[in-house]
């Protein structure tokens, strides 16, 4: 018998006990719609908009450091990083005369085939905001969202190569799934002799991998892997990775071939998404 | 409180490279020590806010939360008083058991990891838990009365 109008323990226990049958249904449901019937997306953008600001509140100190340390060098250091710069600068403004000359050839010949014209892709510059720290889930927060016009589906892109795909998006950033994510294929080919093949993440960041090319498959260590644009997530001709191993394990059907990929996915700063313009119709005759 | 509990959500999801599973460890914490405060229900809004903050499937790690959290509330007072080496082994429990319930969701959501470093992360959170509840305990008593 309870001593004073306060609840017994015994009731309170029920009191909590029906507390978390009523958040367990809750969650399952929630997870359901979740994963099953993606209803959820728009208030899930609107909730990580909402919950946006953590990610930079927790971020800032981090990124703060990196870039004070990162000013703080010696004069020499400097000078040395100066000379490189100016360095690649030359090489790279001479290759850009050669791309005039490309592009007009390019323009010339695919009007004599009468071929589909070529796309011109805009490019959106964007910074990293967080990267998730779970080992299995390779993904990372930039800081551009669907208020600049950047879209889940967009591809996101490296100064080296290709570094994943946004899978969502909210008004002030949105999230990308790198290319060494588990859950993550890309439809490549060999630049070289234009074997196609699709590139899965294994969860590692070093490599990704090719599955199923059989043994008589014209590949070799250091065929450059191009995106082949089949499947229209991924625009066609960016560099992807160079394949390092390539096993032939006595008794498999097929290769085990790892490739590395071009960006350096653990050392991300800078990307560009590849905003894909739409394409003038197709003429047939 | 509220304002600690404010200040943990953001510590315990992005300090990962420790290993250490600040989130359950927090809300064990807080559902042993204020209870009459911290209940199932913000167990659960942590682990919902948790579950945007990290891409997961909604609803993942508050269902493991909630859990922790009724079943931190259903021993509080006898956990309160039980020698530190007898709380660690319940702490070690409980975090396998969070570990448990995420990996069941993930499980049937396909997405399916196995990996030795999360059990390591368990070992760890259960060590550290009289380091964690001391300090907690000092800041608590400098800010409640």
């Amino acid at each position: 018998m309870p001593l004073s109008t306060e609840t017994t323990v015994a009731q309170r226990h029920r009191y909590s006990a029906y507390r978390l049958v009523f958040t367990l249904i809750f969650s399952f449901g929630i997870m359901y719609l979740d994963f099953n019937g993606k209803y959820l997306n728009t208030l899930r953008s609107y909730l990580s908009a909402a919950v946006y600001p953590v990610h930079v509140l927790v971020n800032t100190p981090k990124n703060l450091f990196s870039a004070i340390s990162g000013n703080i060098n010696k004069q020499e250091k400097l000078d040395l990083i100066n000379q490189d710069i100016k360095k690649e600068n030359i090489i790279l403004k001479s290759k850009i005369q050669q791309i005039y000359k490309l592009e007009s050839e390019n323009k010339r010949l695919r009007a004599l085939l009468d071929s589909k014209p070529e796309h011109q892709n805009e490019l959106i510059f964007a910074e990293i905001v967080s990267i998730n720290n779970d080992v299995n889930k390779h993904r990372i927060m930039i800081n551009k969202g669907s208020r600049e016009n950047v879209y889940s589906g967009d591809v996101v892109s490296d100064s080296k190569g290709i570094i994943g795909q946004i899978i969502r998006d909210h008004i002030f950033g949105s999230e990308v799934l790198l290319i060494t994510d588990p859950e993550h294929a890309i439809p490549i080919e060999v630049a070289r002799n234009g074997l196609r093949s699709i590139a899965i993440g294994v969860g590692n960041y070093d490599h990704i991998v090719l599955n199923y090319l059989p043994i008589s498959a014209d590949i070799n260590k250091g065929d450059v892997l191009i995106t082949s644009g089949l499947g229209g997530k991924y625009p066609e001709g960016y560099p992807v990775a160079t394949v390092e191993s390539i096993a032939n394990l006595t008794g498999e059907p097929f290769l085990e071939i790892e490739a590395k990929p071009f960006a350096e996915l653990q050392n991300i700063n800078e990307v560009w998404v590849i905003k894909q313009s739409i394409t003038q119709p197709f003429n047939i005759e | 409180m509220i304002s600690s509990s404010l200040l943990v959500i953001p510590l315990p999801d992005n300090f990962a490279f420790i290993r250490v599973p600040w989130l359950p460890l927090s809300v064990i914490f807080f559902s042993i020590m204020t209870p009459s405060f911290f209940g199932i229900l913000s167990a659960w809004f942590i682990g919902f806010v948790a579950d945007l903050l990290q891409g997961d499937i909604l609803g993942q790690n508050a269902v493991a939360l909630s859990v922790l959290a009724y079943i931190s509330y259903r021993f509080h007072l006898q956990i309160r008083v039980f020698p530190i080496w007898q709380m660690m082994i319940v702490i070690l429990l409980l975090l396998s058991l969070n570990e448990l319930i995420l990996l069941w969701v993930q499980g049937i959501s396909g997405q399916i990891f196995f990996n030795y470093t999360r059990w390591i992360a368990i070992v760890i959170g259960a060590l550290i838990w009289p380091i964690f509840m001391t300090l907690l305990l000092n800041i608590k008593s400098k800010v409640d009365w």
